[in-house]
C-alpha cells in the first residue's frame, strides 16, 4: 500500500462567469511510499497546492483517482489518519494554545483522556509548552507556525502533509521544524513536505517528486536523482588546445572560462581524479588547483524545470 | 458537530455580539416611557395608559424580531465562504468531519446564540411591562414565532454564504427581506385597493421569496391574543376579497410552508457546500 497514490489525476478550474478554464493538474501519477519524508517540488503554478488540496479532500478532481493510505482522498477514514498544516491559515486566535489543540483534538475524535496527555507531548515537541496558556493572537508569526504544526500532529496521524511549513520561520524556527520532521520520521510516519526552500527539502527528504505544468516530471530518492554528477573548476598555468582535448575525453561537458580556468562536468564523483590525470599526464599541462562541487537539488530542479521549457 | 457548535458560540462572543445584546436591552427598557407619555398626551385616562402599554408590546416585539434577524444575518453571512477566504476553515475541513456536520454545527451555534439573545430581550420587555403594573405573561407565547425570524434570515444567509462572500451573502439576504417587506407593506394595499393584477402577482411572488407576510400573520395571531381588538387590524372598509387580501387568515399550512421553506434553504446550502471546492 502507498501512503499516497494518484492515477491520471486531473483538475481543471472553470471560472463561474466564463473565461478560460485553468488546468491546475494534468494527468498526475504520483506514488509516495509509507514511512519517510517526501518532498513535493515545483515552480509556482506547477499544481503542488492543488494536488495537496485534492489529497486532503478540499478539492474534487475533474478526473482520475487519488488515494490516501488506501482510502479515497477526502474520505473520513483517510482524514482520521491525516494531519495537515496549510500554507495560508488563520487560526482562531482568541483561543489559548491549549484550547486550540483541545478543539483540534476533539475535531479529530481523540479520546479526552489521551488528548490531555497528547497536548502536553505536542506542545513540548514544538517548543511551546511554556506558552500553553497564552492566546494565539499573542504569538509571533513563527510561534503561530509552530502551533499550526502542533495541531497537524495532535491526533498522532500516520501521514502528515506540511504545506510550506518553514516559510515564516527564522533559522532557529526552521531547525525546530526539521527536528519535528525527523522525530515523525523516526516514529515511522510519512511526511509530505511542500516547500520552495530546496535546501530544507534536501536536508529533510528521502524522496522527492518534481512537478511542472501539473505533471510529475521526476520522481525518486535523492540518491537516484542526484546522480553523483560533479562540476569541477580547474586552474591551470595555461589552457591549451591539448588540455581541452584531453578533458573532453573524460568530462561530459567542458567550458573554457579564460586562459587559466576551465569548468568540466563529470558524470560521477569517481571521475574527478581522471580530470587531473588528463591534464597532467595526457596533455602535459600544469595544474595549479582544482575545486569540485557536487550537484545540488537546486541544480537538478532548475535543470529539470528549464528542460521542460519553463 | 458539537465542537463546531461550541466554536461558533465562542466566535460569536469574541465578536462582541453581546454588546449589541446590551444595547437592545437598554432600548427595550427605554420603551417604558411610552405608556406614561401616551397617557399624558391623550387626556390622562387609564385607557390611554393601557393603549400605551399595548404599543410598547408591539414596538418591543418588532425590535426583538428585527434585531434578532440582523444578529442572525451578521453571524451567518460570513460563516462558510467568508471563513474559507479568511483561512479559518483550511485547518478544520481536513479533519475527519463531514461537511454537513460543519454546516449544521454553524447553523445550530448561531441559532442557539440568537435564541438566547431573543429570550433575554423578551424577558426585558416582559419586565418593562411588569413594572408598569400591567403584567402580560402571555407575550411569552409570541416568542416561539418571533424566533422564526432569526431562524429564517440566518438559514437564508448561511445557505447563501455556502457559495457567496460575506458582503454579497448579507446583501442578498437583506435584499430578499426588503423585497418581501416592501411587497407586504406597500404593494399589498396598493394591489388590493386598485386591483392591479401584476402587483398582486408580485405580492404572491414575494411570499415565495421570503415568507415574511406568512410570518407576520403568525406573529399577529399570537400578538392579537395580547393586544385588544382594534389595533393592527385592516381598515374596516372595502370589499370582502380586498380585506381578505389585505389581512389573510392564518392557515394550518402557513406553519408547514415556513418549515418547508427553511428545509429547502438548509438543503440548498448543504448541497452546495458538499459539492464545492474549498481553497
Amino acid at each position: 500500500m502507498w501512503a499516497i497514490e494518484t492515477r491520471a489525476l486531473r483538475k481543471v478550474f472553470r471560472p463561474l462567469l466564463g473565461g478560460t478554464p485553468i488546468v491546475a493538474v494534468e494527468s498526475l501519477d504520483l506514488q509516495v511510499p509509507l514511512g519517510g519524508v517526501f518532498g513535493l517540488l515545483g515552480p509556482n503554478g506547477a499544481g503542488k497546492t492543488t494536488t495537496i488540496q485534492v489529497l486532503i479532500g478540499n478539492v474534487r478532481p475533474t478526473s482520475g483517482e487519488a488515494f490516501v493510505l488506501g482510502y479515497r482522498a477526502g474520505a473520513v477514514q483517510a482524514k482520521r489518519k491525516l494531519g495537515f498544516l496549510p500554507e495560508k491559515f488563520q487560526f482562531h486566535d482568541f483561543l489559548t494554545a491549549e484550547e486550540f489543540l483541545w478543539m483540534h483534538g476533539q475535531l479529530a475524535k481523540v479520546n479526552p483522556k489521551r488528548l490531555r496527555k497528547r497536548i502536553d507531548e505536542v506542545l513540548e515537541l514544538v517548543g511551546l509548552a511554556e506558552r500553553r496558556k497564552s492566546r494565539i493572537r499573542e504569538f509571533s508569526k513563527g510561534m503561530q507556525q509552530r502551533i499550526g504544526l502542533a495541531q497537524a500532529i495532535i491526533h498522532d496521524p500516520e501521514l502528515v502533509i506540511l504545506d510550506e511549513p518553514t516559510s515564516a520561520l527564522d533559522p532557529l524556527g526552521r531547525r525546530r521544524v526539521r527536528e519535528v520532521i525527523q522525530y515523525l520520521k523516526e516514529q515511522g510516519k510519512t511526511v509530505i513536505l511542500n516547500s520552495h526552500l530546496l535546501s530544507e527539502v534536501e536536508m529533510s527528504c528521502d524522496r522527492v517528486a518534481i512537478l511542472n505544468k501539473g505533471r510529475v516530471v521526476k520522481q525518486g530518492t535523492l540518491e537516484e536523482l542526484l546522480v553523483n554528477r560533479s562540476v569541477v573548476t580547474l586552474e591551470l598555468k595555461q589552457v591549451t588546445p591539448a588540455v581541452l582535448e584531453a578533458l573532453q575525453r573524460v568530462a561530459v561537458k567542458v567550458d573554457r572560462i579564460d586562459e587559466h580556468r576551465v569548468v568540466a562536468e563529470v558524470a560521477s564523483e569517481e571521475d574527478v581524479p581522471l580530470l587531473a590525470r588528463a591534464v597532467v599526464l595526457d596533455a602535459g599541462g600544469a595544474l595549479m588547483g582544482m575545486q569540485a562541487k557536487r550537484e545540488t537539488l537546486e541544480d537538478l530542479f532548475i535543470q529539470t524545470v528549464e528542460g521542460e521549457g519553463k | 458537530m458539537f465542537t463546531i457548535v461550541r466554536l461558533t458560540l465562542k466566535e460569536a462572543i469574541r465578536r462582541r455580539a453581546f454588546l449589541g445584546t446590551i444595547i437592545i436591552l437598554i432600548a427595550l427598557y427605554g420603551l417604558t416611557f411610552l405608556p406614561r407619555a401616551f397617557k399624558e398626551a391623550f387626556g390622562g385616562s387609564e385607557q390611554q395608559f393601557t393603549v400605551g402599554v399595548n404599543l410598547m408590546i408591539l414596538f418591543g416585539v418588532d425590535i426583538i424580531k428585527f434585531f434578532s434577524a440582523v444578529l442572525a444575518i451578521l453571524l451567518c453571512a460570513g460563516a462558510i465562504t467568508g471563513e474559507i477566504e479568511r483561512g479559518y476553515l483550511s485547518a478544520i475541513l481536513p479533519r475527519p468531519i463531514h461537511r454537513w456536520e460543519l454546516f449544521l454545527g454553524k447553523w445550530l451555534g448561531v441559532m442557539l446564540f440568537t435564541y438566547a439573545n431573543a429570550t433575554v430581550w423578551t424577558a426585558m420587555l416582559w419586565f418593562s411591562v411588569l413594572i408598569q403594573g400591567n403584567p402580560r405573561s402571555e407575550m411569552w407565547s409570541a416568542l416561539p414565532i418571533v424566533l422564526v425570524y432569526p431562524t429564517l434570515y440566518g438559514t437564508l444567509a448561511l445557505a447563501l454564504s455556502s457559495f457567496l462572500g460575506t458582503s454579497i451573502a448579507s446583501m442578498f439576504t437583506v435584499a430578499m427581506g426588503a423585497f418581501a417587506y416592501f411587497a407586504d407593506h406597500f404593494l399589498r394595499p396598493i394591489a388590493a385597493f386598485f386591483d392591479v393584477r401584476i402587483l398582486q402577482q408580485m405580492v404572491w411572488l414575494s411570499e415565495w421569496v421570503l415568507p415574511m407576510a406568512v410570518l407576520k400573520r403568525l406573529v399577529q395571531d399570537r400578538v392579537d391574543a395580547i393586544i385588544p381588538p382594534g389595533m393592527g387590524d385592516a381598515p374596516p372598509f372595502g370589499r370582502e376579497e380586498v380585506l381578505l387580501f389585505l389581512k389573510p387568515p392564518v392557515e394550518t399550512l402557513d406553519t408547514v410552508y415556513v418549515g418547508a421553506y427553511l428545509l429547502v434553504w438548509l438543503v440548498v446550502g448543504l448541497t452546495i457546500l458538499q459539492i464545492r471546492d474549498v481553497q
